[in-house]
């Protein structure tokens, strides 16, 4: 399954769980918080994906074929993914702003979210993420603040979860 | 054909490209509310094309400056945007939009040096520079040396399985973008011979390597899958796609080589032995068995119009007649669709993609539209009506063909029209 001409993502999956035994969940987090806003950077303003009025989502999920084949490489999830997991809803928990929290169904949603809201707020816009499905076992998950604040349910997040995989709530920054 | 039609059609798609356009520049591909309401590079180039040949100078600016400043920070222009000039993609690179855009503001500036206006839009080139040295860094930036070609995952079609690697519309649109680069860049005295040096190169390129002797014909596209593949024969995709394609006419449309080279004269044969529509006229974009026909297989009036303006070009009046006439007839309410299937072919996709489970949700709404509307009742598929994009390319063709062979000929008879 493994051959040098894809070895990148699965090193850079590798490299997260040996970054939270190096360096802890929190560093970790922040790493990847960073990369997501550098590449941000690079790429400028802007929204991926499909819409539905103020509503963005990803019909596909970006990273599904390769968290499949390392969960079915590894036969499990790592548990450094669940720690990093456990450790942005603890701060979510703990924040006075928990909207502006992911609703994680995996890993690497912690850099797509950070990636995202920069890229949205270069483009003058805020973004709630209101929910996320994962792909290796279709499981829905929701931020029911962030549900709130964009003034959703969780039944319409979930219809849209039924064909997406990532939805965002997206709200123009009204400038003064 | 039907003259007074035509001249109808002609008006009313003026009368389109206004209305599509949004105070802050963009072109919708499609109205608003519509199936695509947001501004394609692509659709919004052959716009502001056809803006530039209607005499819409102040609007093609308009929407020059809106596509430029949408410019990401790397140089890419996105597959889409929102009206605000958000970046608004669901798909990968297309980076022919960076050439059409370039071969645009060229077209805008060409005009407008010809009018009184002309040192105004010397200053328009001064105060884009910046984003038009992104904008070929950016194609550059995507050069293969060893073939000397653009690579691109998505071109005109937006399919990957035929357009991934070196493909032909891609690079005739970039190599025509580098080039309109360097005549605005030499207006205002920057250096551009290195770009001259490279759009030279990616041109011999497209004549040498996606042509086929053998075959008399332009070809599709080197298929390859990553960019930088040394030796691209050992990329795993390595093959070529030797289809006909509506688009291996592009390196005339592009104004690479001229209509009458035999080279262009024998594809363009090819093509409308192959792709012409026996059943319904038009000309349909690739082979039916390429199995991706959202709405049916059929015929598209933006190609037949290219097609159309072929055959001006070349002093063709039958078949430019057949060409256009056949945009005049199919066209209802002076309103030009997507493309045009039957009711059979519409049934067949649908049973096809429904089969496969690869029916997404989002094509639900065309096809409730595709069979209400009033041609359903007449056997016909009408897909995406209007969209922007056959205006444009209808108004070219129709003024080039009014002012090649109607000019002085043309007599209205009551609601009727005919050449005298």
């Amino acid at each position: 399954m493994i051959r040098l001409k894809n070895i990148l993502p699965k090193a850079f999956l590798i490299g997260i769980v040996d970054m939270v035994e190096i360096s802890g969940v929190e560093k970790t987090c922040k790493w990847l918080n960073s990369i997501g806003i550098e590449l941000a950077e690079i790429e400028g303003p802007g929204f991926e994906g499909a819409w539905e009025d103020d509503i963005n989502y990803l019909p596909i999920c970006p990273f599904g074929n390769e968290l499949i084949d390392f969960a079915n490489i590894y036969g499990q999830t790592p548990p450094q993914f669940t720690e990093l997991i456990e450790h942005v809803n603890e701060l979510k928990a703990r924040s006075d702003r928990p909207w502006d929290y992911p609703a994680l169904s995996c890993v690497l949603g912690i850099l797509q979210n950070s990636y995202s809201t920069h890229r949205a707020l270069l483009a003058d816009a805020h973004i709630y993420n209101v929910g996320s499905k994962s792909a290796v076992n279709n499981i829905k998950v929701y931020n029911e603040e962030a549900i709130e604040k964009a003034g959703m349910t969780k039944d319409q997040v979930s219809r849209i979860l039924d064909h997406g995989f990532c939805v965002y709530k997206v709200e123009y920054i009204k400038k003064e | 054909m039907n003259f007074a039609e035509a001249e109808r059609i002609y008006e009313n798609s003026i009368k389109i490209i206004k209305l599509n356009q949004h105070e802050k520049g963009g072109f919708y591909a499609s109205p608003p509310g519509t199936r695509y309401h947001f501004i394609y590079p692509r659709d919004h180039s052959v716009d502001i094309l056809g803006a530039i040949a209607a005499g819409l100078l102040g609007e093609a600016k308009k929407a020059l400056e809106f596509i430029l400043n949408a410019q990401k920070p790397l140089g890419e222009f996105s597959q889409r945007y929102d009206v605000d000039g958000n970046d608004a993609s669901y798909k990968d690179l297309q980076i022919d939009g960076n050439g059409l855009v370039l071969f645009a503001m060229g077209k805008y500036f060409d005009a407008t040096t010809k009018s009184s206006t002309g040192a105004e839009d010397v200053d328009f080139v001064r105060e884009q520079w910046d984003k038009v040295e992104k904008a070929v860094g950016f194609i550059l930036m995507n050069k293969n040396e060893e073939v000397g070609l653009i690579h691109t995952i998505n071109s005109i079609h937006e399919y990957p399985a035929y357009e991934h690697g070196f493909e032909i519309y891609a690079n005739c649109a970039c190599c025509a973008g580098i080039l309109a680069a360097v005549r605005m860049g030499r207006s205002i005295g920057k250096k551009v011979d290195t770009w001259k040096v490279e759009a030279e190169k990616i041109k011999e390129s497209i004549i040498t390597r996606l042509y086929s002797s053998r075959r008399r014909s332009f070809i599709k596209c080197i298929r390859v899958k990553d960019r930088y593949s040394k030796p691209i024969g050992y990329d795993a995709f390595a093959s070529v796609v030797i289809d006909v394609d509506v688009v291996e006419y592009s390196p005339a449309y592009f104004e690479l080589i001229s209509d009458y080279d035999i080279k262009i004269k024998s594809t363009v044969k090819r093509i409308h032995e192959n792709l012409w529509d026996k059943e319904i006229g038009g000309l349909n974009r690739y082979p039916e068995y390429w199995g991706r026909n959202n709405g049916g297989y059929g015929p598209w009036c933006h190609f037949t119009c290219q097609l159309a303006n072929h055959f001006v070009e070349t002093n063709n009046m039958d078949m430019a007649k057949l060409y256009l006439g056949w945009v005049v007839d199919m066209a209802h309410e002076q309103l030009l669709p997507e493309h045009i299937s039957t009711i059979e072919r519409f049934e067949l996709w649908l049973e096809d993609y429904t089969n496969a489970r690869i029916l997404r949700d989002s094509k639900m709404t065309m096809i409730q539209n595709v069979k209400s509307h009033p041609k359903w009742k007449d056997g016909l598929a009408y897909v995406t009506i209007p969209l922007i994009w056959p205006h444009a390319e209808y108004i070219r063709a129709y003024s080039n063909f009014k002012n090649k062979f109607l000019k002085g000929h043309f007599a209205v008879r009551g609601n009727t029209a005919d050449l005298i």
